[in-house]
């Protein structure tokens, strides 16, 4: 049974970056959707919300084939709003912490699972932080805790916002900001290292795609 | 705002019947009685796609019926199965539920016995010729707004091209597919899908 009750999903996206027509989400990476690699670490979790919006009809059956008791959120204006949008519409109703997650991701399963643990003692929320490395870095500042302090786009530093979130019902609002300024009004908030692999443009699907291929060989070792 | 439903214990909860609360679609059920599969199915399709309105649809699927004595409908439809677990969701909050379904209340007179809300439908009666008649076709969105001054946010489920009207009505629509993918119109309008009876009972058990 895992601690995580609930997860959201943002999974409305276009994905224009990534020169490709097809929705985000279903980049393949080792021949499967990226999503299809994040209900993977979410087997486990029971309420599994994924946020649809581009092409919504063909990321429903892509994630009915892998996850039929998924339950889909429309986010019809996923051209016009941030994840923060998706991230409000697929919590609707929760009245308990949820983990919050986009689904153009790819989480290294044995450090996924370690922040998946972490959550159920982190009752105040718990944030995912990687090592910097993506193309769209939103970079993270924590104290000798492990506690983010804050985020900035502008100035690098080692460590970026991971884009996987554990948090108490209700922070989750309704506004034009991106994610991560919404968080920004509540730290310090725990933080977590976790293995991610953001896929952005096409330079981060490489990056991705040797991160996916260097734990398989360790697994096979 | 679409989607803000007020106080949990003020909401009302509208289910479509068939193909939500049933586990098979009940007009097929009794054509197959009389022997009228395909020409029900052709209706049914046209319906489904939108091509011909639900009420003109409805009125001619029970023109092709109407004969079909009343008991070996009953006997038909007495024979489908419904989703249990969903009617012990309803069962639970049987005053803040309602069945509205297009379809005639004299021929799922069985079904209406074993659901544990009131029912609204179609109606008909039976003329003197003994022949199935209609008297009043369902409007879904009417529906809805006749039990407006019942119910705080009214929360819409089901998964037919006639359930739109009901969807545009309520304030929060969830679109189901357990027995069949929803119609694509539907999904158009829904907030949220389900496409399985677990997933349904879950998001309904955290908003009653």
């Amino acid at each position: 049974m895992s601690s995580v009750e609930h997860a959201v999903v943002a999974a409305a996206g276009v994905g224009a970056r990534l020169g490709s027509d097809r929705p985000k989400c279903l980049t393949l990476l080792d021949d499967r959707p990226l999503i299809a690699h994040l209900l993977d670490r979410l087997a486990d979790v029971p309420d599994v919300r994924v946020v649809v919006g581009y092409r919504e009809a063909e990321v429903m059956a892509a994630v009915h084939a892998l996850r039929p008791d998924c339950t889909f959120v429309r986010n019809v204006d996923y051209r016009s709003t941030t994840t923060l949008e998706s991230y409000y519409l697929g919590s609707q109703f929760l009245t308990a912490p949820c983990l919050y997650l986009d689904a153009d991701i790819w989480f290294e399963p044995h450090s996924f699972q370690r922040f998946i643990e972490k959550c159920a003692v982190s009752p105040g929320g718990l944030l995912g932080v990687t090592k910097a490395k993506s193309c769209d870095a939103v970079y993270v500042t924590r104290d000798r805790q492990g506690r983010v302090l804050g985020f900035d786009r502008g100035t690098p530093t080692e460590e970026e916002w991971a884009n996987v979130a554990w948090l108490p019902p209700g922070l989750i609002c309704r506004s034009s900001c991106a994610v991560f300024e919404v968080l920004a009004d509540h730290l310090p908030l725990n933080g977590a290292t976790v293995v991610a692999e953001e896929v952005d443009r096409p330079a981060d699907l490489e990056r991705a795609r040797q991160a996916f291929n260097a734990w398989r060989a360790s697994q096979a070792g | 705002m679409r989607g803000d439903l007020g106080p949990p214990d003020q909401r009302g909860f509208l289910f479509d019947l068939d193909g939500t609360v049933t586990e098979e679609e009940i007009l097929p059920v009794i054509a197959r009685e009389a022997g009228l599969e395909e020409e029900i199915r052709l209706l049914t399709d046209l319906t489904v796609s939108g091509a011909i309105p639900f009420a003109v649809s409805f009125r001619l699927r029970v023109a092709l019926l109407r004969d079909v004595p009343l008991d070996r409908i009953h006997a038909a439809v007495r024979g489908v199965p419904l989703n249990r677990q969903l009617l012990d969701v309803i069962g639970r909050h049987p005053d803040r539920c309602a069945i509205v379904t297009g379809n005639l209340d004299l021929w799922i007179q069985p079904l209406i016995e074993m659901i544990p809300c009131r029912v609204l439908s179609s109606t008909g009666s039976i003329a003197p010729s003994g022949a199935c008649q209609v008297d009043s076709i369902m409007d879904k969105g009417h529906a809805v707004a006749a039990l407006r001054q019942q119910y705080g946010g009214i929360v819409a489920v089901g998964d037919g091209a006639n359930d739109v009207p009901m969807f545009r009505a309520a304030d929060f629509g969830i679109a189901y597919g357990g027995v069949h993918r929803p119609a694509p119109m539907l999904v158009e309008v829904a907030d949220m899908v389900c496409l399985e009876s677990g997933s349904l009972c879950r998001l309904l058990n955290m908003l009653l």
